[in-house]
């Protein structure tokens, strides 16, 4: 019952602001938590057969007449479901607490539920013009969270958001009625076997930059990343763990290397470009984030600069790459989801998000500095967390793939990521004790718990990595890899 | 694919060009919606333009139903943040809204 | 043929109308006699679902939307748009619709498409049957947009 992960969100997302109306307090947090607990078993609970047996495809009946409800589970959809449903719960385990001071709270945790139901359908579709859907499904919910606290700087980052969102979409769109076109399907398959045997290259090339285009607007790569470093700041902190940690990578990264590699096929040219996209994204970012005194921007710059380096990863094309970049991905979720929850911990118990007005809270919030900088190193890349490990592999596959150039860039960009995340380190965290918050409290406790929880994974996935690898990391680069080598064979390539 | 088919992309992409322009040039933020409303236009032509020229005039419907559902959602989004950006600057100028640095 | 060559010739004009009109409502106006011209379009194509949907929805409710939002937002000052944009805009769409022109005819017959396989059933069943995940999205974006009108439009608790 594949739909669940779906179906399930969007009916309690329904049913919460009637519930909202009836009890205020208890009943919104229990089932919104309940329910992303259910998804985080359940995606566990659906992988082991999945894994034995091969990808899942269920075709639905409804009212006994067969409907065309396909939804595919295979590695790749795993993986994601498995990082949206984790850091999910965290989220939503950690808006128990942040949340209460912006009121409507069964509202957001409606919109949440929404964007988490959207989100399962993209990984989960087998069409182009699904996955389109429940992209904009994920976008509307997350346009009005953006904006949700309705300050000014909220709903200039919103509007400024949906503007180039909607870009995005009518490029994706156009690509897709171009394949259409060419084609007649619309389905992952049906356009993959079609393409193999029209001969269209020019015309493939103009889809193939659409959508590059579009999604790589919604996954913040350079040159399309303008929104990002506003919209991603300016939401609440729950909100912007779930658009850097999940969002950009489900409707960016996820849709751009389901349909790059499964339906085009990864040519050299294809390849060179996200390589070159993704290691431009990496250096180019990593610089801005240098400059930034607003914890957040950092971290939202320091969002566009890891999407360059899964970008990099996958595009190189080799098992190994695709498996370092989607790991890669997988880590990034978690670490960052992580580390703009703790931002929003000190946000909600100093009142500022001004690096140079902070200082030496390790005193005063030891839990918050722990996790927090488990998720720095993470990102940074210092073993033996997780991050250490997907960077090393990406690195590793681009130097076996003959690209010692960027190799050297992915490692020099590493330096200067681990450099921010230590400036972030010492001016909020480490230092003399700031008088200003010498009266200031350890976050309530669902943060920290969402936090340490988050936390703690960052850290058992780095000590287990071989285990992460071989059983959900494997399987997913296996799809991919797979699907590139058909449609190359078939080129003759 | 059939020449009626390029006279369609002709005017697709001539109302999404309008639509581009108006999101880059203008300041009003109800003509920046405006400018997003064509480009729908421009889009959902194309898309039955498509399914008209391959003989697929029923799916092709489908998709743009669908399409115009999710064009009314995103439109009642935007227009509820516009009300609210206009309860705090009581104009509706994009550039009062740049404190944000981008 | 020509008329229907006609009809996208005025959708176009309508639509840049809408864009340059000084009165947002006459704008608005504007845009919606833009959408019924596409509508007409659309039925002269065959395709009258679609037809009546952006009639109906496009033309009709987001048009009672937008007069509904220049209302609520009627500032006694204009927006002044930048005279270089509008004085530079006729030149830029002469010239777009120039190459638009030359690359279509450039393009004419050089896009491959695998041959048409005609389609059997009625709308009904290619929308229920065929596509039915994009009614459950078509669900959750309607949901969405309710929650977010809901959303932005509350009243302040004493909490906030």
């Amino acid at each position: 019952m594949i739909i669940l992960f779906v179906a399930l969100p969007l009916v309690v997302a329904g049913v919460l602001p009637v519930i909202g109306k009836i009890s205020r307090r208890v009943v919104p947090d229990l089932l919104a938590n309940a329910t992303l607990l259910f998804l985080v078993v359940y995606t566990v609970a659906a992988g082991r057969p999945l894994l034995g047996n091969g990808p899942v495809i269920q075709q639905f009946a409804l009212l006994g007449e067969s409907v065309n409800l396909r939804l595919a589970l295979d590695g790749f959809s795993l993986l994601m479901l498995l990082a949206v449903s984790l850091v999910g719960l965290c989220v939503t385990l950690f808006s128990i607490d942040y949340m209460e001071h912006y009121g409507a709270k069964a509202n957001y945790y409606a919109l949440l539920l929404i964007m988490i139901a959207g989100m399962n359908g993209l990984v989960l579709s087998t069409d182009l013009f699904n996955v389109y859907v429940f992209l904009e499904v994920a976008a509307v919910a997350s346009y009005s969270l953006v904006a949700f606290g309705r300050g000014y700087d909220e709903l200039e980052a919103a509007f400024k958001y949906l503007m180039l969102s909607v870009i995005a979409s009518a490029a994706i769109v156009i690509s897709i009625a171009v394949l259409f076109g060419m084609t007649g399907n619309l389905s992952f398959a049906g356009v993959a076997k079609a393409l193999q045997e029209l001969d269209a290259g020019p015309i493939v090339g103009i889809a193939a930059a659409l959508f590059i285009m579009g999604f790589g607007l919604k996954a913040a790569l350079v040159p399309f990343h303008a929104w990002l470093p506003d919209a991603h700041p300016s939401a609440p902190a729950p909100i912007s763990a779930v658009l850097s940690g999940l969002l950009i990578k489900v409707s960016g990264v996820y849709a751009l290397t389901r349909i790059f590699l499964n339906v085009f096929g990864l040519t050299p040219a294809l390849s060179a470009v996200l390589m070159v996209l993704g290691t431009v994204s990496m250096v180019a970012a990593a610089f801005l984030a240098l400059g930034q005194k607003d914890i957040k921007r950092m971290l939202a710059y320091s969002s566009i600069s890891q999407v360059g380096y899964i970008v990099l990863g996958i595009g190189l094309g080799t098992p190994l790459g695709i498996a370092g970049g989607l790991f890669h991905l997988f880590n990034h979720a978690l670490a960052k989801g992580l580390l703009f929850l703790t931002s929003g911990s000190i946000q909600q118990s100093t009142g500022t998000r001004n690096l140079d007005e902070m200082g030496g809270l390790a005193k005063r919030m030891p839990f918050t500095a722990a996790t927090n900088l488990i998720g720095s190193l993470s990102i940074a890349g210092v073993p033996p967390l997780n991050g250490f490990w997907s960077k090393l592999i990406i690195i590793i596959a681009l130097i076996q793939a003959g690209h010692p150039v960027f190799a050297l860039i992915a490692v020099l960009a590493s330096v200067l990521t681990l450099w921010y995340y230590l400036l972030i380190q010492r001016k909020a965290f480490f230092g003399n004790l700031n008088e200003r918050w010498a009266a200031v409290k350890e976050a309530p406790f669902w943060m920290t718990a969402a936090t340490v929880l988050l936390a703690a994974l960052c850290v058992g996935v780095g000590i287990f990595f071989s285990f992460a690898l071989k059983s959900w990391i494997q399987p997913a680069a296996g799809v991919l890899a797979a699907g590139v080598q058909t449609v190359i064979r078939s080129w003759g390539l | 694919m059939s020449n009626t088919w390029y006279l369609y992309l002709f005017f697709s992409a001539g109302l999404v060009a309008a639509g581009l322009y108006a999101l880059l040039a203008k300041r009003n933020l109800i003509r920046l919606f405006i400018g997003i409303e064509i480009i729908g236009k421009g889009v959902t032509l194309l898309l039955l333009a498509t399914g008209f020229v391959r003989d697929n005039i029923l799916l092709a419907q489908a998709l743009v139903v669908t399409y115009i559902v999710i064009e009314v959602s995103l439109v009642a989004t935007a227009l509820a943040i516009i009300i609210n950006v206009y309860r705090h600057t009581k104009s509706l100028d994009i550039r009062k809204l740049a404190k944000l640095k981008g | 043929m020509i008329v229907q060559t006609a009809l996208l010739i005025g959708l176009v004009l309508f639509s840049v109308l809408a864009l340059f009109l000084k009165d947002l409502l006459r704008a608005a106006i504007s845009l919606a006699v833009a959408s019924l011209l596409l509508g007409i379009i659309f039925f002269r194509m065959g395709a009258s679902y679609a037809g009546v949907f952006e009639i109906s929805v496009v033309a009709g409710l987001i048009t009672v939307l937008f007069i509904l939002t220049i209302s609520l937002t009627n500032t006694g000052e204009e927006v002044r748009e930048s005279r270089l944009a509008n004085l530079v805009f006729p030149l830029f769409f002469v010239v777009f619709i120039a190459i638009d022109a030359l690359v279509m005819k450039g393009l004419l017959q050089k896009i491959p498409a695998l041959p048409a396989t005609p389609e059997s059933g009625a709308f009904g069943d290619v929308l229920w049957k065929g596509r039915t995940l994009d009614l459950v999205g078509q669900i959750a974006v309607i949901l969405a947009g309710v929650f977010s009108v809901l959303a932005l439009f509350r009243k302040r608790d004493k909490d906030e």
